[in-house]
């Protein structure tokens, strides 16, 4: 009988286990996201060759047009909520480094310039690279998620920002409410100078604004383009307090074209370095500020590609 | 999704969080029927958190005449329409009283989708339906003001028509002031919205904020609060709102010596339509000597805003008496008739207590009543009125005697000598 009992409750235990285990995606998941699939942990068999070319900054850009160009397709951010984007297909990227800088080039077609992000309906157009941070081996044994990574295993983004490049352009490094509103203080006043009368106004901005007391680089000149972003998943998304990536983009008939860049070697832990003649992976997205694309509302390829670096030729 | 206990609706509902109530949970009681929508309170909140620049168009606290003004323009009637459209049982109450419970389901059961639920069933990219007010429905904060809705235009009605259209119990012609803040909900759809959980509800206080160091400027909260009280700043790229005036609440105002101070925009109430205070945090057990337990859980006469959008606001409404039934039902839930029977023949103690509406800017935790001589009665809607003039006292957390008010107001008259030689 004490045999059978046994014999009993190890089938009652082990069903319990796996119900448990049947259930627990449904009852305990708090999180909207779908399972990972396999292929998000192969990555491509073509990828980035980033050329190895004699350059100084002021050449780069000469050099990166002539670099063979790789095509990334994106797709409709459907893996996690809210699930949208995928108003642009595809980018052309092309990659040199010079032995000391790697320098991105970026272009995708986008009918509308969205550079701006002040009014309540503005969203901004933007391209982020991602990286994982580390010499890191991608497959289905040894996933990485390109979810914007996972715990334990973060990854380093590089967002450009089609406002932030506008800030650049504009008085002080920075687009304030009348560059958009032109006529907020006066809509009926002729007064030649009538920002005098709102002194106060400007003068309060400082204290009596959360963002630039909390430090944000949104809400403060930041005097680049580029911001550099650590995350572990979605939704952890984090500003780092030591910004190292550089760029710069222009918009002209219906296509943005955007160059990143960044020394190899970093001095911050939290970033991606690189080192010629190895390779690591990069992932990409773009943002369509016309659709309301912002945070998972993006256009993104999905699987980790490749990117080589060519080691540094010397000349005798 | 989890599911989460709702009083307002009666019912249990969807939730990306856990039910978590605060120990405390800020609250406030509007009585519309006095207001006057003078604005002192959007001009007091105005001048202490919102005069710089990117925040012109922001009022976290607004006076607008319903049924047709309102900031963002036309923001309940959007978020009604979406319910309405798309929803499972739009609007659909049962009051019965087998549906009812005293403290968990007081209003009867909410069978309609929530904002919550009508994102879920439609597969939705948003935790709650909602919308960006673009920037000509923030232009014009006080739109419509004093514009009242009418039956019959004043040629239909010919001669009679002032007699008609403002007779109780239901005015032909009508409009009424809505005070708006943020309602600073137990299930807040701004911070469910987040998708970076920027937006955190205190636990001490129930006080909703926005972390502006985690702050990506998505907008997502201006989206889907169904109130639209979270708005955005564009000259710093983030969104701002309400913030409670959180240091008052806490005491750090040196006025009240380190008690807990009413918010600005309540402190400032002329016409004392506002009482501002902390309810308790469990609201299975309301502490009939609160103020604010009383009037919303105990006496039931005040009433949460749109309680249909399911996010259990703690902005609670005494209901204009004179506005239809039908209209004052949809804004404040199946409670009205009742509140506002309790509210055309006050008892002693709810008298008591709107006494002490603004009597003090230091919160009060307590009131106690002490009987009075009965000094007025009247029939108000064939309902016998009876007036005592009892005397109510309020006092402080730390049991300070803060105010003591009689119910008839003492006055003082000159004599003759002194009327001549002025």
């Amino acid at each position: 009988m004490l045999r059978g009992l046994m014999r009993k409750s190890v089938f009652l235990g082990s069903a319990f286990v796996a119900m448990f285990f049947l259930c627990s995606g449904e009852v305990f998941s708090q999180s909207l996201e779908q399972e990972a699939t396999v292929e998000e942990n192969i990555p491509t068999e073509e990828g980035l060759t980033s050329t190895y070319v004699v350059t100084d900054m002021d050449g780069a850009a000469e050099a990166l047009a002539k670099a063979d160009s790789y095509k990334v397709d994106l797709q409709i951010q459907d893996r996690s909520f809210p699930n949208g984007g995928g108003s642009v297909p595809e980018v052309e990227v092309s990659s040199i480094h010079n032995g000391e800088t790697i320098f991105f080039y970026v272009t995708w077609s986008d009918a509308t310039k969205n550079d701006r992000a002040i009014k309540h309906e503005q969203f901004r157009d933007a391209v982020g690279f991602m990286f994982p941070i580390g010499i890191v081996e991608i497959s289905p044994r040894t996933p990485f998620s390109p979810r914007m990574g996972d715990r334990g295993k973060p990854v380093n983004i590089w967002h450009w920002k089609a406002d932030w490049e506008r800030d650049l352009h504009a008085d002080g490094n920075y687009e304030h409410m009348e560059d958009v509103y032109p006529d907020m203080f006066t809509d009926f006043d002729f007064n030649p100078h009538p920002d005098y009368f709102n002194k106060k106004v400007h003068d309060s901005v400082p204290l009596m604004a959360g963002g630039i007391a909390a430090g944000s680089l949104l809400s403060t000149p930041r005097g680049r383009s580029v911001e550099d972003l650590n995350a572990i998943g979605f939704g952890t998304l984090t500003s780092q307090t030591h910004q190292d990536v550089n760029g710069t983009g222009y918009w002209s008939d219906g296509k943005w074209h955007v160059m990143i860049y960044r020394p190899l070697i970093s001095q911050d832990n939290n970033d991606v370095q690189f080192v010629a003649g190895q390779s690591t992976f990069f992932n990409m997205a773009v943002w369509n500020g016309e659709e309301g694309d912002r945070n998972g509302l993006k256009s993104v390829s999905i699987r980790w590609r490749p990117i080589t670096l060519e080691p540094i030729a010397y000349t005798k | 999704m989890t599911l989460v206990h709702n009083w307002h609706l009666g019912r249990t509902m969807e939730y990306p969080y856990f039910e978590s109530r605060p120990e405390h949970q800020f609250a406030a009681v509007f009585n519309i029927n006095r207001c006057i929508a003078c604005q002192t309170c959007t001009m007091a909140h105005k001048s202490t958190w919102t005069y710089s620049k990117g925040q012109e168009y922001m009022w976290w606290n607004n006076v607008e005449t319903k049924p047709y003004g309102g900031y963002p323009q036309h923001w309940d009637q959007k978020i009604l329409q979406m319910l309405w459209d798309n929803g499972n049982n739009p609007m659909e109450w049962f009051t019965s009283p087998e549906e009812k419970n005293e403290t968990t389901a007081p209003y009867g059961l909410y069978n309609g989708d929530t904002i919550f639920e009508l994102a879920k069933t439609k597969g939705l990219n948003q935790v709650a339906v909602g919308y960006i007010p673009d920037d000509k429905e923030w232009r014009f904060p006080n739109i419509y003001e004093d514009t009242a809705a009418s039956e019959k235009t004043n040629y239909e009605m010919g001669s009679g028509a002032d007699k008609e259209s403002s007779e109780l119990p239901e005015h032909k012609r009508w409009f009424f002031y809505l005070q708006r803040v943020c309602n600073h909900c137990t299930y807040p759809a701004c911070l469910a919205a987040c998708p970076r959980k920027a937006i955190y509800k205190r636990k001490e206080d129930g006080i909703v904020l926005i972390d502006q160091k985690r702050c990506r400027g998505y907008r997502k909260c201006v989206e889907q609060c169904p109130y639209k009280k979270p708005m955005y700043r564009g000259e710093t790229r983030m969104s701002e709102k309400c913030i409670a005036c959180y240091p008052r609440i806490e005491g750090k105002d040196p006025v009240t010596k380190g008690r807990r101070m009413e918010a600005r925009c309540m402190a400032a109430c002329v016409g004392k339509i506002r009482m501002n205070g902390l309810l308790t945090g469990d609201y299975k057990k309301p502490d009939p000597k609160n103020p604010l337990d009383w009037l919303i859980h105990i006496h039931r006469v005040a009433l949460p805003l749109y309680p249909q959008f399911g996010t259990e606001p703690n902005i609670y409404y005494i209901p204009p008496r004179w506005a239809p039934r039908s209209y004052l039902r949809q804004m404040f839930g199946p409670g009205v008739d009742e509140a506002l029977d309790k509210y055309a023949a006050p008892s002693r103690t709810l008298m008591a207590v709107l006494a002490l509406f603004r009597a003090t800017q230091t919160v009060i935790s307590r009131f106690e009543v002490e009987e009075g001589p009965k000094i007025y009665e009247s029939e108000v809607m064939g309902k016998k009125v009876e007036v005592y003039n009892d005397t109510a006292i309020g006092f402080a957390a730390d049991g300070t005697e803060l105010v003591r008010i009689k119910i008839e107001e003492p006055t003082w008259e000159s004599d003759e000598k002194r009327m001549v030689t002025y």
